[in-house]
């Protein structure tokens, strides 16, 4: 899978999770907006992480050199 | 500072987006209470159980023995001292006292002080008979054993005696001499009379100073005395210090009267307790049956005494917390009553304090009740102040969010309606922990702890635990977070205690060939796709794992630290926009933006276009040569083209903006400072003593200087700060990539030197020793020392490198009245 595809993923599950959100404990727009704003949060930084450590390994410069013994 | 007026005044935000929860504290306004002084008690318990309403200290210049209800406080201070003696007395009788209040009946507090009183003198008094009774017991139980044992004294010398006696009787009648009977009549005639001179003293000595007792006396005496001790089985209780001592039974048998003395005043040297002895058999028989006879009556009358003082205490019991809380409740009534003012009528109360705008119809319907219940006349006065002086800040935060609330505050309470920094810790804190901690075997281990914790959390919460358990209790939602996330990177870093898992697909490299000959020199090769999710499995173990994971997680890092930070400085202008500070806005916000990211977002920027490209360029001397030589041609560091003209272009932004942060704001401030007083000078002509009056109580802004030199170093050193710390915090953001390196290093190591080592030896012992080893070091190494290392990295991220963007956090915490937290600070 692609990282287009994968990116399309964590927006997919963040939007899900959000609105499970919202119909399970909806307390008026202000509490709303936080758990909103706590959802889209973990997203991102779940999706950079991912995504940081997708990239490093899509050109790599170097190659797992097994170790004597393997 | 004339940058942050009109603090009161609620700004409608309806524009771009609507106020969120925990976002910015609550809106306080500082509010006039004038109470009439028969309905003042009942007033401030209702406020008390509400809980909303700070009180201000309008005597703060009196002593507390001046304040009006000192005497109301003494009286709250005696029955608490009651109290505690009830409490002792039941600890020490080991009679528990329920947590909860049995009735909920409203006691009379009057009716309660006497009740009190009655309840100690009562229990002082069962007390000391119960003293008495016992050290008489203890009396009579020693004179026993003087009496068994010196009755043995007796009973052997008596035989002895007898023997002797025998003996000589049967030598007279062998000598049977004429001259003899004369001696013998000396001798019968003077032993009468040596006999009724010898005396005796019989009693009890702690076995210790047996030894000192027995020469002392020997001294004293001259030798003239005949000491018999015997030791005690048991340790006796000794009737005045009440412990439990060693002792021996002795019998000192004197001639004299100055001996007697000697030796009466030696034996209470030595706290020997002497009890009386008669050397007549059947009188020692009848002292015996007496005094067991004593002993059991006594011994009877205890068990009463005692069974009355439980009863007592157990009374007590059943209404010991509801009077303990009334106590406290009316100490703390009393407190704060002390607060308010008098009125020069001494008919009514003045209080003022601070109260959340969204409390106003809670305070007034509880001021309305308490007229209503006092049966007074006249209502409670409720009147909102205007001022300028600064509120204090309230987040309304629930089970979940307080533990972040609380970690936040740690630092510094927030200025009164700034940005919170707490609703992104909730996700950012735990987050960068797991990226330090990342493994999931060990996030699920701390996942199971905390969910123990939070399923028992109501039979907890009731509990008194220890120190350390109470501040786990407190941050198990926190734990909670920081082991889901570290679940989340373990998957990501793949590894479970340290061992990695293909799950995600297959691997992307393989060997060269089928034979795999090249794989110790040359390495394998990429075949496929990259890992779809994670650190591909192949890299554990191999020879270029730390370079590849090394420039990994640094690159990652910058990457995740620049983000942060970046995210501080929107939060800055957030609060620029919400106090209309467009001078915060324009000449703080922007250069700041562009300073960080022409630097270090251009080198983000660079970092994912090599890995994008694969390209083999150095970004160290990208980055350094850019400052050192930005017009030199790039050559095999190039990376994109027109890459050259783009740097040359972020330096000179970034220049710019250094003096761009740096003097306009001083400047324009002065400009606006001129004009305000330009405006100023013509009222004060017309109307001085009006507006002398308006200022006299608050703060006011319009008499402070502005020193222009003590603005611009403020700025300056504002400046500096940042453009230094743009470096340096971002190379502090390395920590991650260290604290990561750190702990699957050690996770490796127990895992390949400890449980590997363990099974390669075949044998069932060893092995078990070696798992009791691993575990115990993955516990205790691992899961306790690497957790609170993490947790306090991540914690001064946040403090430091986040907050110091925009975070001023010099307000204070709003402190209302109210008994629930009475509660908590008594514990």
């Amino acid at each position: 899978m692609g990282f287009l595809m994968t990116t399309i993923i964590f927006f997919v599950v963040g939007v899900v999770a959000s609105v499970s959100v919202r119909l399970c404990c909806n307390r008026g727009p202000s509490t709303n907006l936080f758990h909103l704003t706590l959802i889209i949060t973990a997203t991102v930084c779940s999706w950079m992480m991912w995504a940081i450590v997708y990239l490093a390994q899509l050109k790599p410069l170097i190659v797992p050199i097994l170790s004597e013994g393997e | 500072m004339g940058d942050y007026r009109g603090l009161n005044v609620r700004r409608d935000r309806g524009g771009c987006c609507p106020p969120m929860d925990l976002m910015r504290s609550e809106a306080m306004q500082l509010v006039r209470i004038i109470v009439p002084v028969e309905s003042a008690h009942l007033t401030l318990s209702y406020l008390g159980d509400l809980g909303l309403f700070q009180f201000k200290d309008l005597n703060a210049d009196k002593s507390p023995f001046q304040r009006t209800y000192a005497n109301q406080i003494k009286r709250c201070g005696e029955m608490a001292r009651k109290l505690r003696l009830f409490r002792e007395q039941m600890a020490k009788a080991g009679i528990a006292h329920s947590e909860m209040a049995m009735t909920q009946t409203r006691i009379d507090f009057d009716e309660m002080e006497i009740k009190l009183g009655e309840l100690e003198a009562e229990l002082i008094e069962v007390n000391s008979n119960n003293e008495k009774l016992q050290r008489s017991y203890n009396e009579l139980l020693e004179y026993m054993l003087v009496l068994k044992k010196a009755g043995e004294f007796f009973y052997s010398a008596q035989s002895s005696a007898t023997a002797q006696h025998r003996e000589i009787e049967a030598r007279q009648i062998g000598d049977g001499s004429i001259d003899s009977p004369l001696l013998l009549e000396q001798e019968m005639l003077t032993d009468p009379s040596k006999q009724v001179k010898l005396g005796f003293v019989s009693g009890l000595v702690p076995k210790e100073k047996a030894m000192a007792f027995e020469r002392i006396l020997f001294r004293a005496t001259r030798g003239n005395m005949y000491l018999r001790q015997a030791a005690v089985d048991d340790p006796v209780i000794d009737p005045i210090s009440g412990e439990k001592i060693a002792k021996n039974v002795f019998v000192v048998f004197y001639s004299g009267e100055r001996a007697k003395t000697k030796i009466l005043k030696i034996c209470e040297a030595f706290g020997a307790n002497r009890y009386p002895f008669t050397d007549d058999i059947g009188k020692q028989m009848q002292m015996i049956s007496e005094v067991s006879g004593k002993i059991t009556e006594l011994k009877t009358t205890i068990d009463l005494g005692m069974l009355h003082r439980d009863n007592i205490l157990k009374n007590i019991s059943y209404q010991f917390e509801q009077w303990n809380n009334l106590v406290r409740t009316e100490k703390a009534i009393y407190h704060t009553l002390n607060m308010l003012s008098l009125d020069v009528t001494k008919k009514c109360l003045v209080a003022e304090g601070w109260s959340p705008v969204f409390a106003t119809s809670q305070i007034q319907d509880a001021l309305q009740r308490a007229t209503y219940d006092s049966n007074s006349q006249v209502g409670s006065i409720f009147q909102v102040l205007h001022t300028k002086e600064s509120p204090p800040t309230y987040f309304q935060t629930n089970k979940f969010t307080s533990a972040f609330q609380e970690i936040v505050d740690a630092y510094g309470i927030a200025k009164y309606q700034e940005a919170n920094p707490g609703v992104y810790t909730i996700i950012t804190f735990p987050f960068l922990f797991a990226v330090m901690f990342g493994d999931w075997g060990h996030g699920m281990c701390l996942l199971l702890a905390t969910l123990m914790l939070i399923f028992r959390e109501k039979k907890l919460s009731s509990q008194k635990l220890g120190d350390i358990m109470e501040m786990m209790f407190g941050g198990r939602y926190v734990i909670m977070m920081m082991a889901l996330f570290s679940i989340y990177t373990g998957l990501i870093y793949n590894e479970f205690f340290s061992v990695p898992f293909e799950m995600f697909g297959r691997s992307a490299y393989a060997c060269r060939d089928p034979s795999c000959r090249d794989a110790t020199t040359d390495g394998l090769v990429k075949v496929r796709e990259a890992y779809p999710f994670g650190v591909d499995p192949k890299w554990h173990g191999s020879r270029t794992e730390l370079p590849f994971l090394n420039s990994l997680k640094m690159k990652m890092s910058i990457l995740l630290g620049v983000a942060q930070m970046n995210l501080g400085i929107i939060l800055s202008y957030f609060n620029a926009k919400f106090f209309s500070n467009s001078l915060n806005t324009w000449y703080q916000f922007i250069p700041q933006l562009i300073f960080l990211n022409s630097l270090f977002g251009y080198l983000s920027l660079l970092i994912i276009v090599k890995w994008c490209t694969g390209s083999q360029a150095d970004l160290y001397h990208v980055m350094i040569y850019m400052f050192l030589s930005p017009t030199d041609d790039l050559g095999e560091n190039q990376l994109f083209p027109g890459q050259k003209t783009l740097q040359l272009v972020l330096l000179l932004l970034a220049l710019i903006s250094v003096p761009w942060m740096l003097f306009p704001k001083p400047i324009l401030l002065r400009k606006q400072h001129n004009e305000r007083h330009q405006g100023q000078s013509y009222t004060v002509i017309h109307n001085t003593e009006e507006s002398l009056e308006i200022e006299e109580d608050h703060d006011s802004h319009d008499h402070e200087e502005f020193e222009f030199s003590e603005v611009f170093v403020h700025q300056l050193i504002h400046t500096i700060e940042f453009v230094l710390g743009a470096v340096s915090n971002t190379a502090s953001y390395l920590r991650l990539w260290a604290l990561s390196l750190a702990h699957s290093e050690l996770s490796s190591v127990f895992y390949e030197k400890v449980l590997l080592l363990a099974w390669g030896f075949n044998n069932i012992a060893i092995l078990i020793i070696g798992i009791v080893v691993f575990v115990c070091a993955t516990i205790g190494v691992l899961l306790v020392m690497e957790t609170l290392s993490a947790f306090l990295h991540a914690l001064r991220l946040h403090w430091v490198e986040f907050q110091n963007k925009f975070y001023e956090g010099d307000g204070y915490k709003f402190a209302p009245f109210s008994f629930a937290l009475l509660a908590d600070e008594e514990d």
